[in-house]
């Protein structure tokens, strides 16, 4: 698609129809989680709408959410929408690599200055730059120079939101997020472990339809996909109302599809739209599947206790402490019988 | 994948969604009748049990009107067995749904031919004429 | 650290700790201090039977004052059972117990337990009132009580509140909660609170106490 052109008529030479244009709206419309009465709107933008230029950076990561996005499972959708945004950079899509391709990379920037998006996905080290580098640029340099020029930056999974597992105790590569970096730019998190590919595309629908950053929540996550807990959104929801507990993997409220608040399922806290995108093609998500979910799309989930204990088991500690306490306890009790004997019979004794 | 099957994992989970959407689709069914505009409902935002989707479909039932759009892939509309409510699946062309919508209304607006179609059809019949 | 991480993870070491030191400290201290010794030929030598008896006739009020104070007697009753319904048989709370004890038992649905919980802190609520105008009550009311009531009526409110979602953002509210049952935890063992603890021991103190004596109480 060249720049100059529109997505509305870029579609239509493709021999996409008005009809086609309309379910491609309505589609990309339900991706964004936008109510359907918008999809008029969504039409009207998108027929305008000029092709962003995307340079993707792919740190500290495990390809993981490259994966996830290219097993989205709306691919007409996702493959029009990669379509209709130019993708200038990808390292690990790219056949090209070395210093050509970062001549590419420098080129892309400075002929979109101050308007292209930049993607990245896994954490920075900081602490030893030399533990993630790229044709010799250190991750930490390559991030700063690329948000520069940039319009806005969206940290595609954990890591890059929030440091994710790299940045996990004890945290050897001194890994940190994107936000902790780039302070002057506008930052969307999309977290997750990986990610859903709904939302990936989601955010960058986003941008191609409205042009704009969408609303975020406290974290940097776009409100629409973040914006509700997976307990809220569970169908096993009603299970824990009922007090209808799985409490091992193979017992009958497993085999039922009981709650698995008790096999430490975090859905409670955890801030992520699995419960209703789902995942591979919308066959099921984590809970679906009989496993409690992980809270993978919060800040430091890893370090969060088991992943099969309790949300309220929480922390504690040992129960030797507990009797360490208990024997502190004891101590004291001495220590003040005795420093009350000894009043007692000083009292005594000025008495007599 | 047959072996599947025999592991006895009960799924008939509720989540008491069902009724609220059905009261919905009676509001809007009645909001139409009286004069007022068509409602959509976009059934993948919905938190439903595996089988609930199923039940929803089975207590709309199938109507008079089904046809099939090809744009982008299939697009299914059904007409229920309650008129004015139609089941639109969108499917990729890869036969995979992407988008499901329970939209109430006389006639779903993919149904009707588009002006920006109707003008391209024009230039190529007078385009054929011209030949 | 989010709030709800120091809640479950420092706050509860700390204040679980501190509970137990206190308790300990405060049982240790009475049983090692000086008991004053009684020189009295004892009106009985059943103390131990004396003891236990008063553990379970203390549990009601003497007929003879049971008329005036009736209604104090069956909404304490409501309150207590009530608060331990809602402590021991939710299960959020049961997981709790289950890792710290080990062993864990059958809880009560979710929305049954949110009823009783709501049922409770209505009589506490009412309870509460009626301390602030009762002129008797007043009397013997002391800021100890006050801020036990406080601190009991906001744990169990911020835990209706975790447990039916009314507030924008559970993790908060549900850290809200945690603190506040920590400060609860804190404020126990070094307050009126302790009898939840004690008042096994000093029922049975009284009571054998009494039957040396000869006190028919």
């Amino acid at each position: 698609m060249p720049k100059d052109q529109n997505l509305g008529e870029y579609l239509r030479l493709q021999g996409v129809s008005r009809r086609g244009f309309l379910k491609f709206c309505s589609a990309t419309a339900s991706l964004m989680a936008l109510p359907p009465s918008a999809v008029a709107q969504v039409a009207e933008a998108l027929a305008t709408a000029r092709r962003p230029s995307v340079i993707w950076l792919s740190f500290q990561e495990c390809t993981g959410c490259t994966e996830s996005l290219t097993r989205s499972h709306a691919p007409t959708v996702e493959s029009l929408i990669f379509d209709a945004i130019s993708l200038d950079y990808h390292h690990t899509l790219q056949a090209a690599a070395g210093h050509g391709a970062e001549a590419a990379r420098e080129a892309a920037q400075e002929e979109n200055k101050g308007e292209y998006i930049l993607v990245v996905d896994g954490s920075i080290p900081v602490g030893n730059p030399a533990y993630s580098t790229i044709a010799g640029i250190s991750n930490l340099d390559m991030l700063k120079n690329a948000a520069q020029d940039c319009f806005a930056i969206v940290a595609v999974g954990t890591c890059a939101a929030f440091g994710g597992l790299p940045n996990a105790n004890p945290n050897p590569t001194g890994a940190v997020s994107v936000s902790e970096i780039i302070k002057d730019k506008p930052i969307i998190n999309v977290s997750g472990c990986p990610p859903i590919p709904a939302v990936i595309t989601g955010v960058l629908a986003h941008f191609l339809t409205f042009g704009s950053i969408p609303e975020l929540d406290s974290l940097g996550r776009p409100a629409a996909f973040f914006g509700q807990n997976i307990h809220d959104r569970c169908y096993r929801r009603p299970f824990y109302e009922r007090g209808q507990f799985a409490a091992t993997f193979d017992d009958e409220g497993a085999r039922k599809g009981w709650c698995l608040y008790k096999l430490g399922c975090k859905g409670p806290t955890t801030y992520n739209a699995c419960a209703t995108v789902k995942w591979n093609q919308g066959t099921g998500f984590p809970i679906q599947a009989g496993h409690g979910c992980i809270g993978c799309s919060e800040p430091n989930f890893w370090d969060k206790g088991g992943f099969y204990s309790p949300i309220s088991a929480g922390m504690w500690g040992t129960r030797e402490q507990l009797l360490g306490a208990a024997a502190v306890g004891a101590a004291l009790g001495v220590g003040s019988a005795i420093a009350a004997r000894r009043r007692q019979k000083k009292a005594q004794e000025t008495v007599l | 994948m047959s072996s599947l099957d025999t592991i006895p994992v009960a799924t008939e989970v509720a989540t008491g969604n069902v009724e609220p959407l059905l009261h919905e689709i009676r509001h809007a069914l009645k909001r139409l009748a009286s004069g007022g505009e068509g409602t959509t409902i976009d059934l993948t935002r919905l938190p439903l049990a595996p089988s609930e989707e199923e039940r929803i479909e089975e207590t709309l039932g199938t109507g008079e009107v089904r046809a099939q759009v090809d744009a982008l892939g299939p697009t299914l509309i059904q007409e229920t067995s309650y008129p004015g409510v139609w089941l639109i699946t969108h499917k990729n062309v890869d036969d995979v749904v992407v988008a499901r919508f329970i939209e109430v209304t006389r006639i779903p607006e993919l149904l009707r031919s588009q002006q920006a179609d109707i003008d391209a059809g024009i230039d190529r019949l007078e385009d054929e004429l011209r030949n | 650290m989010t709030l709800l991480d120091f809640a479950l993870g420092p706050g509860l070491k700390w204040s679980l700790l501190i509970m137990i030191a206190g308790l300990t400290w405060r049982v240790v201290g009475v049983f090692l201090g000086r008991w004053r010794r009684d020189l009295s030929r004892p009106r009985s030598e059943a103390v131990v039977q004396g003891g236990l008896r008063t553990i379970i006739t203390r549990s009601a009020p003497a007929r003879e004052l049971e008329k005036n104070i009736r209604f104090q007697h069956i909404t304490g009753y409501i309150w207590h059972i009530g608060f331990f319904a809602t402590v021991l048989l939710f299960e959020p709370h049961i997981a709790f117990f289950e890792s710290v004890l080990g062993f864990a038992w059958p809880g009560l649905p979710s929305h049954l337990a949110l009823v009783v919980a709501a049922i409770t802190l209505a009589v506490l609520v009412m309870l509460t009132l009626r301390r602030m105008i009762h002129p008797v009550m007043r009397m013997i009311t002391s800021t100890d009580d006050y801020v036990s009531l406080i601190i009991i009526i906001s744990a169990m409110v911020t835990g209706i509140m975790a447990s039916t979602h009314m507030f924008p953002r559970y993790e908060t509210i549900l850290a809200v909660h945690i603190l506040n049952v920590e400060l609860l935890f804190i404020w126990i063992p070094f307050s009126k609170l302790g009898h939840l603890f004690f008042w096994l021991l000093s029922r049975y103190r009284i009571g054998s106490y009494f039957e040396r004596k000869g006190v028919k109480a």
